[in-house]
């Protein structure tokens, strides 16, 4: 017994120790004195990231607030439900959506704890002004009331990221040009993909590494979403037909069979990856292949890349910024309204955009990003060492003019991940098209409240 | 001749049963060596061996990475702490109460009572859920440690195993002579009835600890803030930043998570199995 | 004023203290679990559903419009087919493998050195967060390069990596497999600390009579052990057929949603999507009187055949 107690007491001396000397990023602020949190729930870390850049520019911010971020991946889902939770409690000042479920906070079940530009006084006339990409104004404009509540930062118009010694592998030329020749760019079908696939498969590569790579391409490529006429569910036959994309391209063992953002699909970043190229925007190249190519390793593909137009015009992903309505008023409105400036409108040197797309927010030697204001980004430098010194926003601006929003649903991301499931169950013969489409509908109709028809 | 025989039929049996049982014990343990072992190595190595048994010199570095996280593995720890060492007093204390007031006392709703404990005992937590959510929401419990807390006051199992070890060794006579001296009876309960049931209460308060420290569903809708964040609901998210995977730091945050649960099982082992058995026995 | 009540009858004087002492209990027993089940009964019969809304509307046309939904659905029929597949194949070679190693450690004839040891090591998984374990075993299986797939190969028992995470029936076993492996050592020390319970009397008049060690597990150990055996059933059937933390970590019901389990299903409901309470209030009710049914079937059939 006195063991026990023993063991019990000094287990919870060190967790007590554990707990205060880890890390004192909460709890020095409030020993410093009356600085007030402003509370952040993100799915990155870059949002945040840009917070705390945002108050090192503004001592006077500084000196009054700190960040207090929640950061929960979108992994398996749980970004949203977490989300959801902190706003229905009260616990959000700032909070970030992306492509994939950006509607539900903007336009859709959870719009109405949006705070509005206009109530936060920030002057939406700067939407004109700094040339915002369209479709990130169109989606982040709320339909009950037709007034501004979320801009993003980024314009993500899709490309081809490809490998240039595969590429010269396979068609003897790494030039972009040529690429994009071969991958049948601007023709806006498959045709030449799979003609390209056979080259690949030939000179014993896979064209891309999993059927996650042609999906962003063909989800948002389709005519429609998945949710027509308010709550209807809705299958495009563009993402009909992937069952059989799908199927073809693990019948013919065109990929590597790779499961995006899992271990296998990183793998192929690398210099030993067998991949030819992903399809994505320039996101993908900042937080995904730059990251996992395998730097200052023996299996570095660093500046083994290039970008070239897509075979077909797509968009994925991007963030978008909202503040919560119970910011409006309070001693936060301001600091939070002028952050949200400064990233989704500003456009002068010291703007967030300017610094994104020339890649120095965090110093120099950063990937450039392409980003939403039309006026930054005529004047940013999208050259790279990541791409062998080739300027990327070549290939990134016509990207950027296909984007468009109106395929986003609220339930994309869910919606999504249950169709892919089958596709990849179908893809493998496990199942047949009735079955898959079937089970599809029915594990939407057991989560949201959908009309099947 | 015959007896020979016999003793060697026996030895091939008992060398088949250790072979079953070592099979077994590496069984149980080679999850936790692998666990173990890939926290010390770089991403990079467990992508090209997912298996070895000789630790790499990259645990500085999955530290790094690990610690890098929004979530701090510290104030999991210190939550989880809190939470599972205040239930598992109100639950050993109260508990014990509550089973002395079947044992030692008659009283006409105590059979009823008895089978309602039994009943309830059999509702999981998840069937509850929504109705437990809605209800700390509306009262603002939520985001409220306390919300973990208060409700183990009543735990039905804990009364069900206190009070099956009462009924069979608890000498009830030393009450009559508490009274005799005049002792009130809530006193009489503290200084006589709990020093007693100290071996239950230690087998009851190590089940309760590793119970509510180990718990995920309620934590996960009820916490939203990562100040409250439990160690489960960290593990959760481990998989977590999923535009860097780096295996090394998961498997060194699975190990975080495990570590005081190793300390308390290797050092409480015999009490605790010693317990898993006391509370069947008589169940 | 004590000594006074001391000198009345026990069990009529003392009775208040009963239920002075209960009072804790009871208090949070109505608030903190009494009133949360209440209202769950009572939200399976409105309406309520969408982020946050706790307001509710009774049905009026149909009032049990979302217990038909519920069991009309292709999905919760599914997750119950999972939830019983996923518990009954862990359940049954636990079982057998408790029994067996309650064999070998209770044997007289077989002293088996390291009993200790093994319990201990056995025991183990028992005592680790669930979550901690799903993800390890997620990553144990990692495709196409994983801890499992790796050794597997290196055995030359497989060929190619296989993706068992992606597989229903491999995802299915790995799931039961982990259910089995944290609760093989618990059930293990429950029997046989009921065997310890036995009296050892019976034992020693079987050895005279010149039974063996097979006749005596199945004619005196077994027969002893049925309300121990009863107890372990039932408690493993309320636990398996709430299950949540595992699959939920492990893989999240993929692939075709056929590890998913009926907890989760609630959870999916209730907890993400369209936050519809109601449907999953009704859903909750259902899998409540599974529980208690099978429950009861467990209990009046173990003690019919005394």
């Amino acid at each position: 017994m006195k063991k026990i107690l023993s063991v019990l007491l000094a287990l919870l001396m060190v967790l007590t120790l554990a707990g205060c000397g880890a890390k004192e990023e909460a709890a020095a602020p409030e020993q410093g004195g009356e600085k007030i949190a402003i509370n952040m729930q993100a799915f990155t870390d870059e949002v945040p990231g840009m917070f705390n850049k945002f108050l090192e520019l503004h001592p006077e911010y500084a000196e009054k607030y700190y960040l207090n971020d929640t950061i929960t991946a979108t992994t398996d889902g749980l970004y949203q439900p977490a989300l959801d939770e902190a706003l229905q409690a009260g616990e959000v000042d700032l909070y970030v959506a992306e492509g994939a479920f950006i509607s539900k906070y903007s336009q859709g079940d959870a719009a109405a704890f949006a705070a509005t530009y206009e109530d936060l006084g920030i002057d939406t006339n700067l939407v004109k002004t700094a040339e915002i990409a369209q479709y990130t104004v169109d989606i982040g404009t709320r339909p009950s009331d037709n007034k501004l509540v979320a801009l993003g930062y980024q314009c993500n118009g899709g490309v081809f990221i490809y490998r240039r010694s595969i590429a010269k592998a396979v068609l003897g030329s790494d030039d972009p040009a040529v690429v994009a020749e071969a991958l049948g760019a601007g023709t806006g079908s498959w045709d030449k993909f799979w003609e390209l696939a056979e080259k690949c498969k030939a000179a014993g590569y896979k064209i891309i590494s999993g059927d996650g790579d042609m999906w962003h391409a063909v989800e948002n490529s389709s005519k429609e979403g998945w949710l027509v006429n308010g709550n209807h569910l809705n299958l495009p036959a563009e993402r009909e037909a992937f069952l059989d994309q799908s199927k073809k391209l693990v019948d013919n063992e065109y990929h590597n069979d790779t499961t995006d953002w899992q271990e296998g699909w990183f793998a192929d970043m690398k210099m030993s990856g067998t991949a030819l190229g992903f399809y994505g925007p320039c996101w993908l190249i900042n937080y995904t292949l730059a990251p996992n190519c395998g730097q200052d390793t023996e299996n570095s593909s660093w500046g083994d890349w290039a970008v070239c137009a897509p075979n077909i015009g797509f968009f994925w992903g991007g963030s978008w910024i909202l503040a919560s309505k119970d910011v409006i008023g309070t001693e936060k409105q301001q600091v939070v309204a002028d952050f949200i400036k400064w990233v989704t409108l500003d456009t002068d040197a010291n703007s967030l955009q300017v610094k994104w797309a020339n890649g120095t927010l965090n110093g120099e030697g950063g990937t450039p990003d392409s980003v939403a204001s039309a006026v930054v980004m005529a004047s940013a430098d999208g050259t790279t060492d990541f791409c062998g010194g080739q300027n990327v926003f070549e290939a990134f601006i016509p990207a950027n003019k296909l984007a468009n929003g109106h395929v986003l649903t609220q339930y994309d991301e869910r919606i999504n991940a249950l169709w892919r499931d089958q596709v990849k169950m179908y893809a493998h013969g496990q199942i047949d098209k009735e079955t898959a489409i079937k089970q599809w509908k029915d594990n939407v109709a057991a989560e949201f409240d959908v009309v099947v028809d | 001749m015959n007896k020979f025989n016999k003793r060697d039929g026996n030895t091939l049996v008992k060398i088949f049963i250790y072979i079953v049982c070592i099979f077994f014990a590496i069984l149980s343990l080679w999850p936790f060596i692998i666990m173990v072992v890939n926290s010390t190595r770089s991403t990079f190595e467990i992508q090209q061996h997912a298996v070895s048994f000789i630790p790499s010199s990259f645990l500085m570095h999955n530290w790094k990475v690990f610690d890098g996280k929004s979530f701090n593995v510290g104030v999991g720890l210190k939550n989880s702490a809190i939470i599972a060492i205040c239930s598992t007093v109100l639950t050993i204390y109260f508990s014990t109460l509550t089973a002395y007031a079947l044992v030692a006392y008659q009283w006409k709703l105590r059979n009823a009572f008895f089978t309602f404990i039994l009943c309830v005992m059999m509702i999981p937590a998840v069937v509850t859920s929504i109705g437990t959510y809605q209800f700390m929401y509306r009262i603002g419990l939520s985001n409220n440690l306390l919300a973990l807390i208060i409700p183990s006051i009543s735990a039905p199992a804990a009364v069900f195993f206190m009070r099956q070890f009462m009924v069979a060794s608890f000498p009830l006579e030393i009450l009559d002579s508490a009274r005799v001296d005049g002792s009130p009876e809530f006193r009489t309960f503290n200084q006589i009835a709990l020093p007693i049931m100290k071996p239950a209460m230690a087998t009851q308060g190590i089940f309760s600890f590793v119970g509510t420290w180990n718990q995920l569903f309620l934590p996960s809708i009820l916490l939203t803030r990562k100040e409250l964040y439990t160690l489960p609901v960290m593990v959760s998210q481990l998989k977590g930043d999923i535009y860097k995977v780096e295996y090394g730091s998961v498997y060194l945050g699975l190990t975080l998570t495990v570590l005081p649960l190793f300390v308390i099982y290797f050092a409480l082992s015999k009490y605790i199995i010693a317990g898993v058995a006391l509370g069947s026995v008589k169940g | 004023m004590t000594a006074k009540v001391a000198d009345k009858k026990r069990g009529f004087s003392y009775a208040k203290y009963g239920y002075l002492f209960v009072l804790p209990f009871v208090l949070c027993f109505l608030v903190f679990h009494l009133y949360p089940t209440l209202r769950t009964v009572l939200l399976a019969f409105t309406d309520c559903k969408g982020l946050g809304n706790t307001s509710m509307n009774f049905l009026k046309s149909d009032v049990f419009a979302n217990f038909t939904k519920i069991l009309s659905d292709d999905v919760f029929k599914l997750s119950l087919k999972n939830t019983a597949i996923l518990w009954i194949v862990n359940f049954i070679p636990q079982i057998f493998f408790a029994l067996l190693f309650t064999a070998w450690f209770t044997s007289k004839r077989n002293k088996i050195k390291g009993q200790g040891f093994f319990k201990v090591v056995f025991y183990m998984p028992n005592i680790i967060t669930a979550a901690t374990i799903a993800i390890l075993f997620n990553a144990l299986f990692a495709y196409p390069v994983g801890p499992v797939n790796s050794l597997l190969q290196e055995w030359g028992i497989i060929e190619k990596q296989y993706d068992f995470v992606a597989h229903p029936t491999s995802a299915r076993l790995i799931i039961s497999f982990i259910q089995f492996w944290m609760w093989y050592g618990y059930t293990m020390i429950t029997l046989i600390s009921g065997v310890l319970g036995i009296n050892p009397e019976i034992f020693e008049a079987a050895e005279i009579d010149g039974a063996n060690d097979w006749d005596v597990f199945f004619h005196i150990t077994l027969p002893n052990l049925k309300s121990i055996l009863t107890y372990t059933l039932i408690t493993s059937l309320i636990g398996g057929l709430s299950m949540y933390d595992i699959p939920k970590m492990f893989n999240a019901g993929q692939p075709m949603n056929t590890t998913l389990t009926t907890s989760m299903y609630i959870y999916n409901k209730a907890f993400s999507g369209s936050y519809l309470y109601a449907q999953a209030s009704a859903a909750s009710m259902i899998l409540f009187v599974l529980i208690g049914i099978c429950s009861i079937f467990v209990f009046l059939s173990m003690r019919d055949q005394k």
